[in-house]
């Protein structure tokens, strides 16, 4: 008995955190009538939260993907942001936190408390300082102003270390004695070692990512450079129809990710010891 | 040249690249925000800025919701999803299903869901339409102080997952053998949490901290999403104020409203820090 009433409570959370995404992706097989009609505040009716279609269409997915190429454009933004972002990410984070991990080196502890320091102050806080070098770089209105501070970012580096500490010292000082350089350890020792840490740390800094709101809107003046994650927020009544859509196909990629990975995500190692 | 320095010299070159790119993104535009925060123009001006800003209303509302929403969000994310992390630890084997379904929140894009939120929480959404049913008045989530409560539970909502299992992986590495010996000294399940359970995942506690925090900065986007540029007096948060200040790129304001953010940060650590040290010694 009480088993079974555990069984159910634990259903019914799970049914809280998929709710809103089950709900969206069903919305988005509605007609644009029926969407209409749900997103019309004014009428005085009282929503449901109807998951059925009325009638079920692809029209919603054909309306962004044939006749709407501003979408798709905005998608491609995304796409222009985040890809570069998130390779740059994990290729200097690896090295970095490779010798924060396992290399000596001095100042090595204080450097890493900044690291920390710099991880934690949140992104308002570097944005100001940031406006300013991009603005003397001439970076500004351009791509390369979030994906460049976003390649530097420290999140990626502390991620990292904590995998590559564990493994075991004896192996890279076996490598050693064997006359293996420091960069031979790195690509053949570490890298295979760290899959799990690699894919949370892709998963993690492309979510980031491809949600950017904050630098587009004040490092970007053209509205046409603005991604998908900005222009979703004032999507206008006359659109409304697609806008499950627009949805669905902008969650997809984090999606394929994460499903792509999920077995190698290993969240347990991160606790962070004394 | 000797072993060692090469060794110094091979781990620096690793890296250097990191180095390189956070001297020029993060620590010297920093500075540079510092000296700027002490000048108007060019005039050298200490700590006016400082100060007016605290007698900006503006910045005052601002900084006011900000440390609501910290002190409210942040502890509640933390109890909810550890408690229903012992959840999950009380049953034998969790189906990797239900890690998915935790962790599909994190996963899905802020933007994706803004309709969702908006059905459900307008004032003619599926909440009011349950209330009304019930005989209560309108809950204005979009215009009134619940949008505060609004925001928080889709930030609860949001990382709740995310925590729990951080959190589950915590619980998973307390040894068995210590729940033992406190049963045999008699210690009741209540106490088996608080007394062995609690102090054995202060390092995933801290973690689990961290990682709020680091979020708590983030739920900017949900509000830009729902509100725009100018959201209600409610939930008008520092984020806010810095955003809306770039369109008037006043220098000096911004600058020292950074800073203001960076300090109120570094305060709320060290005192996690002192907790932490003072708990984990009493033990």
């Amino acid at each position: 008995m009480k088993k079974i009433i555990k069984c159910i409570f634990l259903l019914l959370v799970t049914a809280i955190f998929l709710f809103p995404v089950v709900y969206m992706i069903a919305c988005s097989f509605m007609s644009s009538s029926q969407i209409s009609k749900m997103l019309d505040f004014a009428n005085g009716e009282y929503k449901d939260l109807n998951m059925i279609p009325e009638m079920f269409t692809l029209e919603q997915f054909y309306q962004v993907l044939f006749r709407r190429p501003e979408y798709l454009l905005k998608f491609w933004n995304s796409v222009i942001i985040t890809l570069p972002t998130v390779i740059g990410q994990v290729v200097v984070s690896s090295f970095a936190a490779f010798a924060f991990a396992k290399l000596k080196f001095p100042f090595r502890d204080k450097l890493f408390f900044i690291y920390i320091v710099l991880l934690i102050l949140p992104l308002q806080v570097t944005l100001v300082p940031n406006y300013i070098i991009l603005d003397n770089m001439n970076l500004l209105n351009n791509f390369l102003a979030i994906i460049l501070p976003g390649t530097f970012s420290t999140f990626g580096i502390c991620l990292l270390r904590q995998s590559i500490k564990y493994i075991p010292d004896s192996s890279i000082e076996a490598a050693r004695i064997d006359g293996a350089s420091y960069f031979r350890i790195f690509t053949r020792i570490i890298i295979p070692q760290i899959k799990g840490g690699l894919i949370t740390l892709t998963l993690l800094c492309f979510i980031d990512n491809w949600n950017v709101v904050e630098q587009p809107l004040i490092y970007f003046e053209e509205n046409s450079m603005y991604p998908l994650s900005i222009t979703m927020a004032d999507i206008s009544n006359s659109d409304y129809g697609i806008i499950f859509a627009c949805g669905v196909m902008f969650m997809i990629p984090a999606l394929v990710i994460y499903f792509y990975g999920h077995k190698d995500i290993n969240l347990s190692i991160y606790d962070i010891e004394k | 040249m000797t072993r060692k320095r090469k060794d110094y010299l091979t781990a620096f070159l690793f890296v250097l690249p990191s180095l390189i790119g956070i001297a020029i993104f993060y620590v010297v535009p920093y500075i540079i925000c510092i000296i700027k925060s002490l000048y108007i123009g060019q005039e050298f001006v200490g700590l006016i800025n400082y100060i007016q800003l605290f007698s900006n209303n503006t910045f005052i509302l601002a900084l006011k919701n900000t440390v609501i929403f910290t002190v409210v969000a942040i502890p509640l994310l933390m109890i909810i999803s550890f408690l229903i992390a012992l959840f999950l630890n009380s049953f034998k084997k969790i189906l990797s299903f239900f890690r998915s379904a935790f962790l599909i929140p994190v996963v899905v894009p802020v933007a994706s869901l803004i309709c969702v939120w908006q059905v459900v929480f307008d004032d003619y959404g599926a909440i009011n339409g349950l209330l009304n049913t019930l005989g209560i008045d309108t809950v204005e989530f979009f215009s009134s102080e619940f949008s505060m409560g609004m925001i928080i539970f889709i930030y609860v909502w949001k990382y709740c997952g995310f925590c729990v299992i951080l959190f589950t992986a915590g619980l998973a590495n307390v040894p068995k053998s210590l729940y033992e010996g406190a049963k045999l000294d008699g210690a009741n399940s209540f106490q088996l949490v608080t007394k062995v359970t609690i102090p054995m995942i202060t390092p995933t506690t801290f973690f689990v901290f961290l990682i709020e925090i680091i979020y708590s900065f983030k739920i900017f986007r949900e509000v830009f999403a729902l509100f725009g540029n100018y959201p209600n007096e409610h939930i008008y948060f520092l984020q806010n104020f810095i955003n809306n200040n770039y369109y008037n790129l006043n220098y000096p304001r911004l600058s020292s409203a950074s800073i203001i953010l960076s300090v109120f940060i570094i305060i709320i650590l060290l005192v996690f820090f002192i907790f932490e040290r003072k708990h984990s010694f009493s033990e």
